[in-house]
């Protein structure tokens, strides 16, 4: 009875074409769906009165809380407990991840879930000065030439404060909220629990592959160590890149409840949206192949790729931040992904196209389907990059590529399934190409493709690809 | 049997918010009855209230003349989520208004109890609303269902702040007419009074229809199902035994993964609440002034 249905599909594909495929539990008749629907108006009837019509497609998700309100400031491990503590630190992160997942979340639970991240205060100046002489073995001002005691931003268990090292850098030092780590790793025990919330939140979704993914990301992210090691990664490989920026990770400074790098400027997504459409096409353009780059050469892809998390500079330099939900890829996990754009985009063999989507695990094999009626279900993922030329990604398109993912209308839906190691690439169609669609950005995203996917070895295709071919050339030339 | 049920969960959500929202002031003029150095916005604030709210109304079910009023005049078969929204309303009123405010609203009840007046189907006894004896029972279930709640699943109280805390209320309990005197002002006294009330209470059929209709509320989502089962598991555990025989109830005593699944629950239903319109800064107003009326 619980055959499962697409909900959605895929990553517009592009330089990597990855198929990503929501999946969604079917729900047998009527009946289910309308409880799914009673079960969304609890949390959401306030929401429609509220919610300013339109989706927002990365609303909740960058909600930084503004307001750090320092006279409600968190003072002992208690408070924590209290605010993050009964789950509420796990919606939080749910929120995190899942203000991408679907544009089926209703605007009350997007609401619900910002509203639990307005709803936590910063530590106060000394409860932050314990945890990080606790782990640093010191006091800040002792640790530090100079500490900032007011913190400069809010992480999702953790704020961020300024500071100067002791041989004069200046960095950003994120403090995990003492006890937060634990209460949540206990929270997420509970998986009864989690799966009820996840149905009520995302009723379209297939809850099961979400709910393990996201419980190991989320885990993942408790400790800091895990995201240093990522940054760190990062860092290594764009050493030197001509626009992709990776903070340097202070490795003495960093444990599992801090971590410090190097402190970037830059201008906020906001900020951006104000200057000339080339700045913004160029900034496309980069976090484009940084994206792209990062899964098909680094085989890691950055689950949280909202706007928040990119500082802007002028020339299409972009400054990447917050590694805490780094999604790290095998090479036979990456297979099937190029396999799919290659027959789709590159060969334009449906046949073959439809056996890697079968072998991939994202189509039941034997489906009873015409292979035209598949690729027209999926083909407006790889739009972007089936031919070359000019491109315009457009918020119209990034809708539409949201709708397909919720389209259970289609015949091909009932067939379609997301094997579990890809569900974190669905962001890739709900974040990047949010932001991309927000900025209007235009490029050639087939010759940047390209360039990036590794059965093509394309040339340069702007100069930015330029940049990034001579800054090649001198990576292998210093491994050599 | 009774109202849309398919509104039923999303109104007592929605509907408490507001009234929540309602009964804490923006600029208070005065700290209202009790304050916020109070035990009593501890209480009100901690994360077991709706387990406090449903063993309170299980215990005053029992009561078979209270019960008979709120059965014949209440109107909750019409309305059941309005009636609870009322009560909710009030009680925040009470415990977070100015003074005026709540005194006022206080009145408002004492004349709409004014005209509660029957005659019960079950024992033929007359009742009254405005009958000190059934609000003193009101009064008492509720004031020991939020100790036995915030002891089970919250933040628990000492010995010393409980009998603070049944002390305080008994100005609650004087604002709808019942004699100082006659209030508990100890946790003992409490107990004292419940076990002395406890020969006359019963499993009326109207108990039975309320209660059951409160504990299974027929068509709740399934998933919205599970996190009632859990609020209504916790309510039930820490109702006392004589209670839960009198209901016909079985409660094996909650092992401890147990009682953090319900705490879990408990915060899930906070998060949905605090979802609601002007809940967080309703909440963060009550924060605040509990911080300067408090030394740190």
């Amino acid at each position: 009875m619980k055959s499962r249905r697409l909900l959605a599909t895929t990553m517009t594909g592009s330089a990597a074409a990855a198929l990503t495929l929501v999946l969604l539990r079917r729900r047998p008749g009527r009946l289910r769906l309308d409880r799914g629907r009673a079960a969304l108006r609890l949390v959401m009837r306030g929401g429609v009165r509220y919610a300013a019509g339109a989706p927002r497609l990365f609303a909740a998700a960058g909600a930084q809380r503004q307001l750090l309100r320092e006279d409600l400031a968190l003072r002992t491990a208690e408070d924590v407990v209290g605010t993050l503590g009964a789950m509420k630190g796990v919606m939080m992160k749910i929120g995190q991840m899942a203000s991408y997942v679907d544009d089926g979340l209703s605007p009350a639970v997007r609401r619900t879930l910002a509203r639990l991240q307005d709803s936590v205060p910063p530590m106060s100046p000394s409860l932050a000065a314990a945890v990080v002489k606790e782990e640093l073995g010191a006091p800040p001002e002792r640790v530090f030439a100079r500490w900032d005691p007011r913190p400069i931003a809010a992480a999702s268990i953790g704020q961020v404060h300024r500071a100067v090292t002791l041989d004069g850098r200046a960095v950003a030092v994120k403090v995990q909220y003492p006890g937060s780590a634990e209460t949540i790793a206990a929270d997420l025990r509970n998986v009864a629990l989690l799966r009820r919330m996840l149905r009520i939140a995302a009723p379209a979704q297939d809850v099961d592959a979400l709910l393990s993914e996201l419980r190991d990301r989320v885990g993942e992210e408790l400790d800091y160590r895990r995201e240093a090691a990522s940054q760190r990664l990062m860092a290594a490989y764009y050493d030197g890149h001509p626009t992709i920026h990776i903070p340097a990770v202070i490795d003495g400074l960093s444990t599992r409840r801090v971590i410090t790098s190097e402190l970037s400027g830059g201008a906020r997504f906001a900020e951006l949206a104000g200057w000339p459409q080339h700045e913004r096409d160029l900034a496309a353009e980069t976090i484009y192949r940084f994206v792209f780059r990062s899964l098909y050469h680094v085989h890691a892809f950055n689950g949280d790729p909202h706007p928040g998390n990119y500082l802007f500079h002028r020339g299409g330099r972009v400054t990447f931040l917050d590694f805490g939900l780094v999604k790290h890829f095998t090479p036979a996990e990456l297979q099937p992904l190029m396999q799919m754009a290659r027959t789709i985009c590159v060969e334009h063999d449906p046949e073959a196209f439809r056996r890697s989507l079968e072998n991939a695990g994202f189509l039941r094999p034997g489906a009873p389907l015409s292979t035209q009626a598949i690729v027209d279900h999926l083909a407006v993922f790889y739009d972007t990059i089936r031919e070359p030329g000019p491109v315009t990604i457009t918020s119209d398109y990034a809708s539409s590529v949201v709708r397909r993912f919720f389209d259970l209308r289609s015949p091909v839906a009932g067939y379609i399934a997301l094997p579990r190691s890809y569900v974190i690439l669905q962001r890739i169609n709900l974040g990047l190409f949010a932001v991309l669609g927000e900025l209007s950005a235009t490029a050639d995203w087939r010759a940047i493709a390209e360039e990036i996917w590794p059965f093509t070895h394309g040339p340069a295709a702007t100069p930015m690809g330029e940049a990034e071919a001579a800054w090649r050339a001198r990576r292998q030339a210093m491994a050599a | 049997m009774t109202a849309d049920l398919d509104t039923t969960a999303t109104g007592l959500i929605e509907r408490s918010a507001a009234a929540y929202v309602s009964g804490v002031p923006e600029d208070a003029s005065d700290d209202g009855l009790f304050g916020p150095a109070s035990v009593a916005w501890r209480v009100s604030t901690d994360l077991a209230s709706p387990v406090a709210g449903l063993r309170s109304l299980l215990m005053q079910a029992l009561h078979p003349l209270a019960m008979a009023g709120v059965d014949q005049h209440s109107g909750w078969r019409r309305d059941p989520v309005g009636r609870l929204a009322t009560t909710s309303a009030y009680l925040a009123t009470v415990t977070f208004g100015e003074r005026a405010v709540a005194l006022h609203a206080a009145a408002r009840v004492r004349r709409i109890h004014d005209h509660v007046r029957g005659v019960d189907a079950v024992t033929g006894r007359p009742y009254a609303a405005g009958d000190p004896a059934l609000l003193l029972w009101v009064h008492a279930a509720l004031v020991q269902s939020s100790l036995a709640a915030v002891w089970a699943f919250g933040t628990p109280l000492s010995a010393e702040d409980s009998d603070r805390y049944v002390e305080e209320m008994i100005v609650a309990a004087e604002l709808i007419g019942v004699p100082r005197p006659q209030v508990p002002a100890s946790v003992a006294d409490l107990e004292r009074y419940v076990a002395s009330v406890r020969p006359g209470l019963s499993y009326t059929p109207a108990a039975g229809e309320s209660m059951a209709y409160l504990l299974n509320p027929p068509g709740l989502d399934e998933e919205i199902a599970g996190f009632w089962q859990d609020v209504r598991d916790a309510a039930i555990a820490v109702l006392p035994e004589w209670a839960r025989q009198m209901y016909g109830y079985s409660a094996p005593p909650l092992s401890p993964g147990r009682r953090a699944e319900i705490r879990q629950s408990l915060g899930v239903l906070d998060a949905m609440f605090l979802g609601q319109p002007g809940v967080l800064e309703a909440r963060q107003r009550i924060t605040l002034r509990m911080r300067t009326g408090r030394p740190a």
